[in-house]
């Protein structure tokens, strides 16, 4: 039997699983398992034109250990950079928290839908965000400061664990000063630390504190299932407008095109990928499909 | 459509044609039992009544195995690869399988193409042959008995030979260099055309369509057919392995010996394994056999939008090599209530 070579094709940028090198320019240690990440694309015109919503992922690529999905954190509005809140949780993830800054790695993507901002355009927001779920309203968050205009009054609540798992503690604790005159509200909460200054209890128990208008209020929830179907019960029970309400899934998404089949969703009518279709589901995608919040 | 009729005694002789558009496929005996797509070298060999073939069509437009990139660890670049075997040419497909290649398409080759698959399917020959259903089959309440795209000739048996639509220009092109070999349809031909239908619509074990099935599926969530059924499956993943329209992969790295380069390599997955719904932090969305098994049921039997019907075709597959002799037909019919 022969041993033949598979064909190299020359020209291959049309492929879908084609990755793109970035550079890492700089590291910031934001807590004890979790690293911020600045990245570059080496590529000018790639740098200058690459764009993404807030609510999107792209695929780490390290070759030779793999890929993983990570939400993009930083504004949509600055052009040419992009920043990754990363775990040290798997495989890719703990070989990306050992990279040192100049290194590069391989980006595709953005993928999926990202959160519809325009549609919470001339609205109150509130953000609520349950452990590693900051990350990804992280960037909902700067895309309202940055189009601040468009914006009512915001409330973004903040919640861990214990106080050393808080994301970007500092960066919101930073904003108070001029929170007040800018109308928006940082809540920040843990649930089993004793031994913390600040407020106590979970996301859904402080949402008595918002500043915004549960008629007229974009709502962006990222955090486990289980803090999906508390926050579901109360917002409804508080008069929020469940077209409003916008949630954010995690799943194994290997391709981030929809066609790996691992992040499939079940529902009757239409078979869906959360990295296509989703991750940012509304309510009414939500109840209307079993197996979503599990 | 253009109708054309081949005789018995040519139709090796048109096998034989086929070998020049590319690497000919055909169903081929292999055990006691079974049959499978197997490379053409003697045409006398290919079976034309035959039951299902192991393997679902799909394996040659999306290999079980296929390297993706070459990359170099040191300067982070991917090297596009492709293994290309040329065209393949597909002789006696059902019309279940050729429902399921389509569903591939459908997803493989959408607004974000997979290249690997897009090219193989694009260069590929699809020649359908008629069928007659044994006791796994249902491609009758799966509305894909019958087919009118999706292939480049279809073979519809008659006593003394095939009645053969043409279904693409490459259909045709398949047929005019060669037009010695077949003849006009004639009426009697006809006659034996719908006769075969009539005895194929007899031969189903079931009746109707199973459209409502789903939201059966969905409302009978917590019967207790799901603990019975899946306390018996061994999640092997023969049933995903054989049917035509699971399309789940994974993708792996295998660095080569100097550390520095390798190839990024793409293999079927089945979401009866448990790996499948699991990620980082040791959390599995499919954590127990239970969700697993339902998960494959509600995929399968999910509402294919651009093919109009299942992702279920009726194939029979799954029932038939199931090693724990799992019924996936009967238990449908349980929950649409057949039973």
């Amino acid at each position: 039997m022969t041993i033949r070579k598979p064909q190299i094709i020359p020209d291959a940028k049309d492929n879908v699983y084609d990755t793109h090198k970035c550079r890492l320019l700089r590291v910031y240690h934001i807590t004890e398992m979790d690293k911020l990440f600045l990245f570059r694309f080496e590529d000018q015109d790639k740098a200058a034109n690459w764009q993404f919503k807030p609510g999107q992922f792209v695929e780490v690529s390290l070759p030779g250990i793999g890929e993983a999905p990570i939400s993009i954190c930083s504004s949509a509005m600055r052009k040419g950079f992009f920043e990754l809140c990363i775990r040290k949780a798997g495989r890719v993830t703990t070989k990306i928290h050992e990279l040192e800054r100049g290194e590069i790695v391989g980006i595709r993507g953005p993928y999926g839908n990202g959160f519809p901002m325009e549609k919470f355009w001339d609205k109150d927001l509130l953000l609520v965000a349950a452990g590693l779920g900051m990350a990804p309203l992280r960037s909902v968050f700067l895309y309202a400061l940055d189009n601040r205009w468009r914006f009512g009054n915001i409330t973004i609540i903040n919640s861990a664990k214990y106080c050393n798992e808080l994301l970007f503690v500092r960066e919101l604790e930073a904003l108070r000063d001029i929170a007040e005159a800018e109308n928006i509200k940082i809540v920040q909460t843990v649930t089993r630390d004793t031994n913390c200054t600040g407020l106590r209890g979970r996301a859904d128990e402080h949402l008595e504190k918002v500043n915004v208008d549960p008629q007229n209020c974009g709502v962006a929830l990222c955090g486990p299932p289980r803090m999906y179907k508390t926050m579901f019960e109360k917002l409804v029970a508080l008069n929020y407008d469940p077209r409003n309400i916008f949630v954010t899934l995690e799943r194994r998404m290997k391709c981030g095109v929809g066609k790996c089949g691992h992040c499939n969703l079940g529902n009757s009518t239409s078979w869906k990928y959360a990295c296509k279709d989703g991750p940012v589901f509304d309510y009414y995608d939500i109840i209307s499909t079993p197996g979503m919040l599990e | 459509m253009r109708y054309m009729k081949i005789k018995n005694e040519n139709i090796f002789k048109f096998l034989e044609c086929l070998k020049s558009y590319g690497t000919l496929y055909a169903p081929k005996k292999i055990s006691d039992k079974s049959y499978d797509f197997r490379k053409v070298e003697d045409v006398h060999e290919v079976v034309f009544n035959y039951d299902r073939t192991i393997l679902p069509p799909r394996q040659f437009f999306y290999p079980p195995k296929e390297s993706l990139f070459e990359f170099n660890k040191e300067l982070v670049e991917m090297y596009e690869i492709f293994d290309n075997k040329g065209p393949v040419v597909l002789f006696g497909v059902h019309s279940c399988d050729i429902v399921g290649l389509r569903i591939m398409d459908s997803n493989f080759i959408d607004d974000e193409p997979d290249p690997y698959y897009q090219r193989r399917r694009e260069q590929g020959i699809i020649i359908g042959i008629s069928c007659l259903p044994d006791e796994y089959c249902f491609c009758n309440v799966r509305r894909t008995e019958f087919v009118d795209k999706g292939f480049d000739l279809y073979f519809s048996e008659v006593p003394d030979g095939y009645v053969i639509r043409v279904g693409s220009i490459k259909g045709h092109k398949l047929i005019d260099p060669h037009l010695n070999l077949f003849e006009e349809v004639s009426d009697k031909d006809i006659e034996e055309l719908s006769l075969f239908d009539k005895k194929k619509k007899k031969m189903f074990t079931v009746e109707g369509n199973w459209d409502s099935l789903r939201y059966y599926l969905e409302l009978k969530g917590k019967i207790p057919l799901w603990i019975r059924e899946s306390e018996k499956c061994l999640g092997c993943g023969n049933c995903t392995i054989t049917c035509p329209t699971c399309r789940c992969y994974d993708i792996r790295d295998y660095p080569n010996l100097d550390s520095i380069t390798g190839i990024r390599v793409r293999t079927w997955d089945s979401c009866q394994f448990r790996s499948h719904g699991l990620v980082a932090g040791d959390h599995n969305f499919r954590e127990t056999k239970e969700s697993r098994f339902k998960n494959r049921y509600m995929c399968k039997n999910a509402y294919c939008k651009q093919v109009t019907t299942s992702y279920c075709v009726g194939c029979g597959r799954c029932t038939r090599f199931c090693p724990a002799n799992i019924n996936f037909k009967k238990n449908l019919m349980e929950i649409n209530g057949d039973l």
